[in-house]
């Protein structure tokens, strides 16, 4: 399983997304990263399904423009959960803010494959805009490899999310120790 | 009998597969017209809808839903019935387990689809406040929900359990007065709603039947 891997690499979380499955398995997928993620002492969350996060008692729910009102959800997920959202306009972000976000996925930061996007990307320089302008964590997302990680973590992002740099990659263990290692040697 | 927490209407409309070119205008439209007429249970099952969309699309129609005596369900999406204060939530065959969802509903109604007997009697253990069986006659979407099982299996869930069962597949206003006789609370139909030439003929069509 890659998120057996990627949580054995270092992954401090692990964000449960497929679109196409149903809930029964969504929720027995959920329920097993969730635990293995705990022995890791890693957090796991699940996209866009809060009913799924709320069933399988997940550490939270990332919600993309297109599902949940943040705030809503907010609701519905209590204080003590994780709500994470995408966005990628300043004024996206502030709304996440307001909705009491506890971290936000800016992206996408670089060109990428893994999904469909119709928009440019936004360019690393966004992140040193919205984290200087609202106190949120920004967790950087959308095309980022060890060649560009340092440049999104001096700009500010606490952190980076990736798809195919770690399940694409051969040993996807090794490449998510290689990330958090250049990104804790490029902030010395 | 399980008391059901409320009176639920006999008639139960899915939507989906109405071939509307635009749901999110077209559907509450016929909602409207529909609740204007009978109590009716509408359970909003739009797959191809992201979450924001169908939270809006369940905020306009429930206007509609509880200006009359009529209830708004959301499938599977137990979070936009909560979000959008639908009266309860129904569960697909294949759905994250009741069991783990009901801790969740605060008082709402919980349905789940079913297709065998095996199925109905563990919904039932999971606490499910009615169930929706199978096709019962041939239906034209009979590809995605097996051949139809017919009334002699309708009526042999209807005894087996003591939960409100709606008998789904094939459901026009004449062959309802069958499923009732072999036991069903009422009928679910999807398509029968928007095929109609003549809407309000069929619902009191419908309506006769449930009466007689």
């Amino acid at each position: 399983m890659q998120a057996a891997k990627a949580l054995r690499g270092g992954a401090t979380m692990v964000q449960l997304r497929h679109k196409s499955a149903s809930g029964s398995e969504l929720y027995e997928w959920a329920s097993s990263i969730q635990e293995l993620c705990h022995t890791h002492g890693a957090a796991c969350i699940v996209n866009d399904r809060l009913d799924i996060a709320l069933a399988a008692d997940a550490d939270g729910v990332h919600l993309g423009q297109e599902d949940l009102p943040a705030d809503v959800a907010r609701r519905l997920l209590g204080k003590d959960k994780i709500l994470g959202v995408s966005v990628s306009s300043v004024a996206e972000a502030e709304k996440a803010l307001q909705a009491e976000a506890d971290y936000i996925g800016l992206g996408h930061i670089y060109p990428t494959a893994s999904k469909q996007k119709s928009s440019q990307p936004i360019g690393p320089g966004s992140i040193a805009e919205i984290a200087r302008a609202l106190p949120l964590p920004v967790i950087a997302i959308g095309g980022i490899t060890g060649k560009n990680v340092c440049e999104v973590i001096k700009a500010g992002a606490c952190g980076v999310a990736v798809i195919s740099a770690v399940a694409d990659a051969p040993d996807p263990e090794k490449a998510v120790s290689l990330l958090i290692k250049k990104m804790q040697s490029c902030l010395q | 009998m399980k008391a059901v927490k409320t009176d639920l209407p006999r008639l139960y409309m899915v939507s989906g597969n109405q071939g509307f070119s635009c749901p999110e205008k077209q559907f509450p439209e016929l909602v409207r017209r529909v609740t204007a007429l009978v109590p009716v249970v509408v359970q909003l099952r739009e797959k191809h809808l992201a979450a924001k969309a169908l939270f809006e699309l369940a905020l306009t129609v429930k206007r509609h839903i509880h200006a009359t005596g009529s209830l708004l369900f959301i499938n599977e999406r137990f979070d936009i019935a909560l979000a959008a204060g639908a009266d309860g939530v129904h569960f697909p065959e294949n759905s994250c387990p009741l069991g783990k969802a009901a801790a969740f509903l605060s008082g709402r109604i919980a349905g789940k689809s079913t297709h065998s007997l095996e199925a109905a009697l563990r919904a039932e253990a999971d606490g499910t406040d009615y169930l929706i069986f199978g096709p019962v006659f041939e239906t034209p979407l009979k590809k995605r929900y097996g051949p139809p099982m017919g009334l002699g299996k309708l009526g042999e869930i209807c005894r087996s359990v003591s939960v409100p069962v709606y008998a789904i597949g094939g459901i026009t206003p004449q062959n309802t007065r069958q499923c009732l006789e072999y036991g069903a609370y009422g009928v679910a139909a999807m398509s029968v709603f928007h095929a109609s030439e003549n809407l309000e003929g069929t619902l009191e069509n419908f309506h006769t039947a449930f009466e007689r």
